[in-house]
């Protein structure tokens, strides 16, 4: 037998990590079409008010009768008490959750895998690539930075999306937008309605938008989520105005059963998307395979 | 492991019923048995049953550790208010062979290095391990895994046939309490018996000397070189993804877990059940995409995982080596074949295997 063997065999039982906590709707918020934000707070009172985790986390969230899905979290830790999860009616689950109400009961465990290195972001500069529902985790690292200010440099936010139908967070955005400490640049796939031409400062694609960012490259951390397709350029897009590999952050998503490691659907190459991830260095995306 | 000769003692084969007979009186023996012209674990009432030379079981014993389908919880769609009535049980697991036992030292790695599973926990805790020599067959490679011999994984007895006798090695505390409650049936170790056991080893390794090996060495880096090799999508068109190969890999783990709630709506069961890298759907997601949407890609990933996932996540192989996935295969393909077909591609060795990858990706 060898000691790391032997080691885990003599543990004391732990808590059971798949045993899920009740959660209440508290409000319901349709933001675009099948795009609904839904605010939970723990029934037990005292979870609700020390449960904490990292922007870029996600939780596993029971749909009663339905099953578990994981969920990024779209609020900032910063705010206690209550969580957000913006979800896209997209599969059986999610179109269950949709029909729920505030009031309704679920359950929730996590938060599960390694969030944003915001640790290491202090000090920085922070360049913000979110698109589409891409929008929702990174909704929590903006808020997290604002709320916690001082310890960043300068951040700017870039969000492209297919229209102004489909732009998420609307009013929240459009408060950011005149906001001093943050820059915001909103670009949209299509702009057809007087709507979509007061929202956008371009038409086009977020791979545009990132040559107008004004920061010094090597100072500067860039977390981005938004569809992996989308990813091969804007990385491309970053090495090429000298953002420093090792400081692009991108989320990715995958199948999950679990959260933790143990079900096997969610491998990304050597990796798994919920432990290992789901924010991976953008060297990652490189050196594993099928990646993107 | 070096033997302490007070760590280890012998078991006259004639000794061997009462011994069986003995541990099941301690717990519920499980042991390997006939079944048609295949063995497989069981639990048994009566030790006549207990096949003691076997090759392989259809089935590692994993299934006694995590069942293939399980429940996890129940619960009440009204409070939503989570229950399970799961209680492990002490058993004996006889007779496994040393590949098995890597397998399961593999499983308790996975299930218990970070965020540990509990049940698996409590049922690994509970269960006692008996280990027993094995000849190899054409389709064991153990030898190249490393796992032809017990060293190094996590049991509590293990019995090596030394001919009139076995050798019996004690690995655990609780494997000592059983030899301390059966010890009449048990002997002292005199100098010929260790050399006995000595060349027991020889004689495994031995056996292999005309079979075809892998050659493992800087196996994951082989198989990421290999990456785009014409040898996947050969291998893969004969493959029906059927996915028995993992279905009956000592080391496989991957899970799905659904909810199915009962006819009234009012009690829900999440029930987790062993799935398949092979089936189209294991990397389906809500939206209808696909992350691995060929056979090539499937049945790449399990190579992969095995040989290049596992080292990363638990530090180990994947691969214990014990053939099941070959022998079990409806298309024949086989673990070892395709493994010596990729260094072929990557090595350009003399032989078969070249001309078959002679295609293959140039670096």
């Amino acid at each position: 037998m060898k000691k790391s063997l032997e080691k885990l065999l003599n543990k004391p039982l732990p808590v059971d990590p798949f045993k899920p906590q009740r959660a209440v709707i508290t409000d319901v918020e349709e933001l675009a079409p099948d795009h609904k934000k839904f605010t939970f707070a723990f029934l037990d009172e005292s979870l609700a008010k020390v449960w904490d985790y990292i922007p870029g986390q996600f939780v596993m969230l029971t749909v009663p009768k339905a099953g578990e899905i994981p969920i990024s979290i779209c609020s900032s830790p910063t705010r206690k008490g209550f969580f957000e999860l913006t979800v896209r009616k997209v599969g059986r689950k999610t179109k269950v959750l949709h029909r729920l109400k505030p009031g309704d009961v679920v359950a929730v465990r996590g938060p599960y895998g390694n969030g944003f290195p915001v640790g290491i972001m202090e000090g920085h500069n922070v360049l913000i690539i979110a698109g589409g529902l891409g929008m929702a985790p990174l909704r929590s690292l903006v808020w997290y930075i604002l709320d916690r200010r001082s310890r960043f440099k300068e951040v700017y936010l870039l969000y492209g999306t297919r229209n102004y139908e489909f732009v998420l967070y609307k009013e929240e955005l459009r408060r950011l937008k005149e906001r001093e400490d943050i820059k915001c640049l909103f670009c949209l796939d299509r702009v057809e309605t007087p709507e979509d031409r007061e929202w956008a400062d371009i038409e086009g694609l977020l791979t545009e938008l990132i040559p107008q960012v004004k920061l010094e490259p090597s100072e500067t951390y860039v977390a981005v989520c938004g569809p992996p397709v989308a990813y091969k350029f804007i990385g491309k897009e970053l090495l090429k105005n000298g953002y420093p590999e090792s400081q692009i952050f991108v989320s990715l998503e995958r199948k999950m059963e679990c959260g933790i490691g143990k079900c096997g659907h969610c491998q990304i190459g050597y990796k798994f998307a919920c432990v290992d991830g789901p924010i991976f260095p953008l060297w990652d995306t490189k050196n594993l395979p099928e990646m993107l | 492991m070096d033997f302490h000769i007070e760590r280890a003692k012998i078991l006259p084969k004639s000794n061997l019923w009462g011994f069986l007979e003995g541990l099941k009186g301690v717990a519920p023996l499980i042991a390997p048995v006939e079944r048609g012209n295949k063995t497989v674990f069981s639990e048994v009432n009566d030790i006549s049953d207990v096949t003691i030379n076997y090759t392989r079981t259809v089935l590692p014993p994993k299934k006694f550790l995590v069942p293939y389908r399980r429940v996890r919880f129940t619960y009440s769609t009204g409070e939503l208010s989570f229950s399970s009535n799961f209680k492990a049980r002490d058993q004996i697991i006889f007779g496994i062979h040393s590949c098995d036992l890597h397998g399961i030292s593999i499983l308790d790695s996975v299930y218990l290095k970070e965020s540990p599973d509990p049940r698996y926990l409590e049922v690994r805790k509970k269960t006692v391990l008996i280990g027993i020599s094995c000849m190899p067959d054409d389709y064991c490679f153990c030898l190249s895994t490393g796992t032809a011999f017990p060293d190094g994984a996590n049991w509590d007895l293990f019995l090596t046939d030394i001919g009139a006798d076995y050798f019996v090695s004690i690995g655990s505390p609780k494997g000592d309490e059983l030899i301390i409650e059966l010890k009449e049936l048990f002997r002292d170790i005199e100098r010929e018996d260790l050399e006995l056991y000595k060349r027991s080893t020889r004689k495994k390794k031995e056996a292999f000397r005309d079979k075809k090996l892998p050659d493992l060495e800087r196996i994951s880096q082989l198989i990421e070189l290999e990456y785009e090799s014409p040898v996947w999508d050969e291998e893969a068109k004969r493959c029906l993804s059927c996915g028995t190969c993992t279905n009956v890999c000592p080391t496989c783990f991957c899970y799905t877990s659904v909810d199915v709630p009962d006819f009234e709506g009012k009690t829900v069961k999440r029930v987790e059940f062993t799935t398949s890298c092979q089936y189209p759907y294991y990397s389906l997601v809500a939206g209808g995409h696909y992350f691995k949407p060929t056979r090539t890609a499937r049945f790449r990933h399990r190579y992969y995982h095995k040989l290049v996932g596992y080292p990363y996540q638990i530090e180990k192989l994947g691969c214990v080596g014990c053939g099941r996935c070959s022998a079990e295969c409806p298309a024949k393909i086989s673990m070892v074949e395709t493994l010596i077909k990729l260094r072929g591609a990557d090595e350009k060795e003399s032989g078969k295997a070249t001309e078959q990858t002679s295609a293959g990706r140039s670096l």
